[in-house]
């Protein structure tokens, strides 16, 4: 017994027990869900944002000539497919147009109420990405808006092919997207399940992306009706049931259909926006709910 | 010396910088998801080897605060605890100034599996990976390895170099 308290009025000893248990309950601490981040937290990630982003640019840009170098061949092909994207375009934004405007006489025929009609009319505001981490259980990048710029966490970041991720926390100039590849249903705080459904079978199909599998790479949708339709190459889009998620964001196409429990199945899905490296996102800002 | 003691926290500083920016474009995509490098870690890997086992555990558990705060994802503190506990380990064993090459290699290849490692069991006590450990060893743990060594074998003559220098500097002021 003697010797156990020598062992304790070890210096040594006593202040590694401290730092341990402090470790604790920092780690315990951090891992639920906060509002807001503490000043010195804000303090850090806004200068070391500040002087990340003075590198991450002219890396991108340097990178990116190289990668145009190499890709000069394609570029005349990439020119054609583009040209008939285009044509397209002009002919459904008349059509949309039409659509629209009927849209919005039929919402004031049904007396909607302007929070209604308001719902999604998502603005998109194109942040810079400052640095990213590769760290399979930790993956997440820093964009260059922060709470000045009115971002929220759990607003949706988006690529020009699809879904990236969440923001997870935010500071004043800077924030963390957490990414999908960090999706994972057993874990309390991971983003929350995205409500999805597939183009062209909107009314349809319904289903729960649930969790990235890390081994394959692939999200899976769980939580889809025996009789659905949902098929192979279907692309898959959130549907906006929920709230948390804004409408028809792609998240990707549908791999393989799968029995999953019970009376279910499950699709795993190939995502749209697959890791690389990002220069620039947008962020969704949902509008603001009246409270 | 308070000089180049500065130069040293200045020059981790801009490896962290440069380990979120440059890195990512530099390795290609497909294997963004396997290699993740630490410059930082290797910097102080060194330390712990050439100087003191004290030091590298300050440094391992600011810097990786640093990271986990500027990356916060799900947890803080996880890095920290992971890189000033493998570093101090590290130290505590191989603590040699004298130590040739090879072994510096050795040490290392060990200390990113060792820093890795316990980064992976904090994981697992929160629940926040559910892979096992045999998988996240293949995919990402050495190849990982592999590219701390490289890197390590191109840091090691700066380094070694600096690091004798301030020792050397510190010895002269103890002596007046």
């Amino acid at each position: 017994m003697l010797k156990l308290f020598k062992l304790l009025s070890n210096k040594r000893l006593f202040i590694l027990l401290i730092t341990l248990v402090l470790f604790i309950v920092v780690m315990g601490f951090s891992l639920g869900t906060r509002k807001s981040l503490s000043w010195p937290e804000n303090f850090v990630r806004d200068t070391t944002g500040f002087v990340q982003n003075v590198f991450y640019k002219p890396a991108g840009y340097i990178a990116g000539f190289f990668e145009d170098i190499g890709n000069l061949k394609d570029l005349a092909e990439e020119n054609e497919r583009l040209k008939i994207i285009a044509a397209q375009y002009t002919r459904e934004k008349v059509q949309y147009n039409l659509i629209a405007a009927k849209v919005e006489q039929y919402e004031k025929l049904l007396l909607f109420t302007k929070s209604q009609s308001n719902k999604y009319n998502y603005e998109y505001h194109y942040a810079q990405v400052v640095s990213l981490t590769t760290e399979p259980s930790n993956n997440t990048l820093v964009i260059d808006l922060g709470a000045r710029d009115g971002v929220k966490p759990n607003m949706s970041v988006i690529s020009e092919k699809g879904l990236v991720g969440i923001v997870s926390q935010v500071s004043k100039f800077t924030s963390t997207v957490k990414l999908l590849t960090m999706m994972d249903s057993s874990d309390p705080n991971s983003q929350p399940p995205i409500a999805a459904t597939a183009f062209g079978k909107v009314n349809e199909t319904f289903g729960m992306v649930e969790r990235y599998d890390q081994k394959t790479g692939r999200l899976i949708m769980t939580r889809i009706d025996e009789k659905d339709p949902i098929a192979e190459e279907d692309m898959i889009i959130s549907s906006g049931i929920g709230g948390l998620y804004p409408q028809g964001l792609t998240i990707g196409t549908v791999e393989s259909v799968e029995i999953g429990e019970g009376l279910t199945k499950t699709a795993i899905i190939k995502p749209a926006a697959e890791f690389e490296d990002w220069k620039n996102l947008l962020v969704v800002f949902t509008p603001e709910e009246e409270q | 010396m308070n000089g180049r003691r500065s130069t040293l926290i200045l020059v981790l500083f801009l490896l962290f910088v440069l380990q979120g920016t440059i890195l990512p474009w530099v390795i290609p995509d497909s294997w963004e998801m396997r290699i993740v490098p630490n410059l930082v870690f290797i910097v102080i890997l060194f330390v712990a080897v050439y100087r003191h086992r004290h030091t590298a555990l300050l440094l391992g558990l600011s810097f990786g605060m640093l990271h986990d705060i500027v990356f916060y994802g799900r947890i803080i503190g996880a890095h920290s605890f992971a890189m000033g506990l493998s570093a101090y380990l590290i130290g505590l064993i191989f603590q040699t100034p004298r130590a040739p090459l090879p072994l510096m290699m050795t040490i290392v290849l060990l200390g990113s599996w060792l820093e890795d490692s316990i980064l992976f069991g904090i994981y697992s006590i929160f629940k926040l990976n559910s892979e096992p450990y045999d998988w996240a060893l293949l995919a990402y743990m050495l190849p990982t390895m592999l590219v701390h060594f490289v890197l390590g074998l191109l840091l090691y003559i700066p380094v070694r170099r600096q690091l004798e220098k301030l020792g050397n500097e510190t010895r002269k002021e103890e002596k007046e």
